[in-house]
């Protein structure tokens, strides 16, 4: 057993070629150890998209390295997806499909055993009362729900590190809370849990640590007490006085973790 | 390899299962396609003596086939890279080659009906009698998996919208421009060049030679062409999925 974090970002620098070229990430660190929540704040366009892409594999960092669970999730980036469950922020491809069908299956692709992903599946339904449309094809459930299912089809057997796009988007307060605790119960069982976010007032409350990217690079990272000056500010006037502006969290449009977009897209991370 | 075929039964399913939201749909456009080109080619040409009817009752199921690899997988695909699902796609621990062989393994099976369907009207429309031989199964699925390969990886490599608008464009090629319902020797030299290089004139070679048996020969120059075109397809889908941007 080793004290090294779960996910450890040293240095890693991005940029999308072309004659707009971007400096997605600009020598990112960060790290998150298990049973931690740590958050990632950062405007559209700061680069947590880009850094997510990095860490599964699906974007080559420029330099810089990244290290999952003690292995190179560069050089290995099949490994890497096999340690690292991702709640997107974008569609998850359900049509068709039911949530409690998405999380099973999900859970079985992630090599759990069909009793255990049953158990699980049913576990997560009932703690997010998701229930009533725990049957219902997808086409048929609303946003909020849909959501709530990706983060089941992340959480049923989740790897060493979990990565939640936005989680909360769309879901209404009650479930929201309920979604919040079951972050908290994936952290608490020894998971390492990289939570990215606008909504800062909410993320406060289970965050263990922060990490504030603006223009690709890391300008504050710390825990919430050594943010908020012990409590002095809240989070959100902390971020105002980091960034100089809202974490807004209306501009939440979707972002793609791969496919570079055309200049000014809405919800393009840095990209040309 | 047992977690690599459960992973592969798993996502097929899952595919599947979305897949047949649109099924029904693109049942109605494969029968569209083959009627179409029957139809539309015999207006066309008229009364016409007996090997131009062959080339027309055997070229719709070519068509069929062709269609939905070449056409439909890139529409679709770029469908899902433009709601940020492929990425998701991308982000399971499934092995690439899985990921390509569950949407080959969909979009084949999906050629299938059509390829019926086109060849039913063709005969029945220009009355012609079959003569198929035991390769046909084969000989559809690699045309089927070659032109799903072809499709998948543009639709990897282009822009979205590139890819939609090229497939577009390629349905005027396949019908209008390649020797798939006529013989070759109709298309300008220059043209005829190009052919003899790509898929679409081997692969309705040897769609022919499987139907009509005693009318047209295998060649082997075909076999080679259709399936170095179909390995490298194949190879090119999957280095295209593993590329990291």
């Amino acid at each position: 057993m080793t004290d090294q974090p779960t996910l450890v970002v040293h240095q890693v620098s991005k940029r999308y070629p072309g004659r707009a070229g971007v400096q997605a990430n600009d020598r990112v660190s960060l790290t998150v150890p298990a049973g931690q929540v740590v958050g990632l704040l950062g405007h559209n366009g700061a680069g947590k998209t880009t850094l997510v892409g990095q860490i599964v594999g699906l974007l080559r960092p420029d330099s810089g390295s990244i290290s999952l669970a003690g292995h190179d999730a560069v050089a290995q980036p099949g490994l890497a997806r096999r340690l690292t469950s991702v709640q997107v922020q974008t569609a998850c491809a359900l049509e068709g499909i039911t949530p409690r069908g998405a999380i099973r299956t999900i859970g079985r692709i992630r090599g759990g055993s069909r009793a255990q992903v049953r158990a699980r599946a049913d576990q997560l339904i009932e703690a997010l009362d998701l229930g009533p449309w725990a049957d219902r094809p997808a086409e048929q459930l609303s946003g909020g729900v849909a959501r709530l299912t990706a983060f089941g089809m992340a959480a049923v057997v989740p790897g060493a590190l979990v990565i939640l796009d936005e989680p909360t988007n769309d879901v209404d307060p009650v479930r929201r809370r309920l979604l919040w605790g079951q972050i908290q119960r994936l952290a608490e069982a020894g998971t390492a849990v990289l939570l990215i976010t606008h909504n800062v007032r909410e993320a406060e409350q289970v965050v263990d640590r922060l990490v504030v990217l603006e223009q690709g690079q890391v300008v504050a990272a710390g825990s919430l007490a050594e943010l908020t000056a012990d409590g002095q500010r809240d989070l959100e006037e902390a971020y105002i006085a980091i960034c100089g502006r809202s974490p807004d969290p209306t501009a939440a449009a979707p972002d793609r973790l791969a496919e570079p977009q055309t200049a000014g897209s809405a919800g393009s991370e840095n990209r040309p | 390899m047992t977690t690599v075929i459960r992973q592969l039964g798993l996502y097929l399913g899952w595919q599947f299962r979305r897949a047949s939201q649109v099924v029904p749909l693109l049942i109605v456009v494969q029968i569209v396609l083959a009627v179409a080109t029957v139809v539309g080619y015999g207006y066309l040409i008229g009364d016409a003596p007996r090997p131009v009817l062959l080339y027309l009752a055997t070229g719709a199921s070519t068509v069929s086939l062709v269609s939905v690899g070449l056409i439909m997988t890139p529409q679709m695909v770029a469908r899902q890279r433009s709601e940020g699902s492929f990425d998701w796609v991308r982000t399971l621990p499934l092995p690439r080659g899985v990921l390509v062989a569950a949407d080959l393994i969909l979009w084949t099976a999906l050629a299938l009906p059509g390829m019926v369907l086109g060849l039913v009207t063709g005969t029945v429309r220009f009355q012609v009698d079959l003569a198929l031989t035991p390769w046909l199964p084969l000989v559809a699925l690699a045309v089927a998996a070659t032109a799903a390969c072809v499709g998948y990886a543009l639709a990897c490599l282009l822009h979205p919208m590139a890819a939609v608008l090229i497939s577009q464009v390629l349905i005027f090629v396949v019908l209008l421009f390649s020797p798939v319902s006529y013989p070759v020797e109709r298309l300008p030299d220059w043209l005829q060049t190009i052919h003899h290089w790509l898929p679409l004139e081997a692969m309705a070679d040897l769609m022919r030679a499987c139907l009509l048996r005693h009318d047209f020969p295998v060649l082997g120059r075909d076999v080679a062409v259709l399936a170095i075109w179909c390995l490298a397809a194949l190879a090119g889908a999957t280095w295209a999925l593993r590329r990291r941007g």
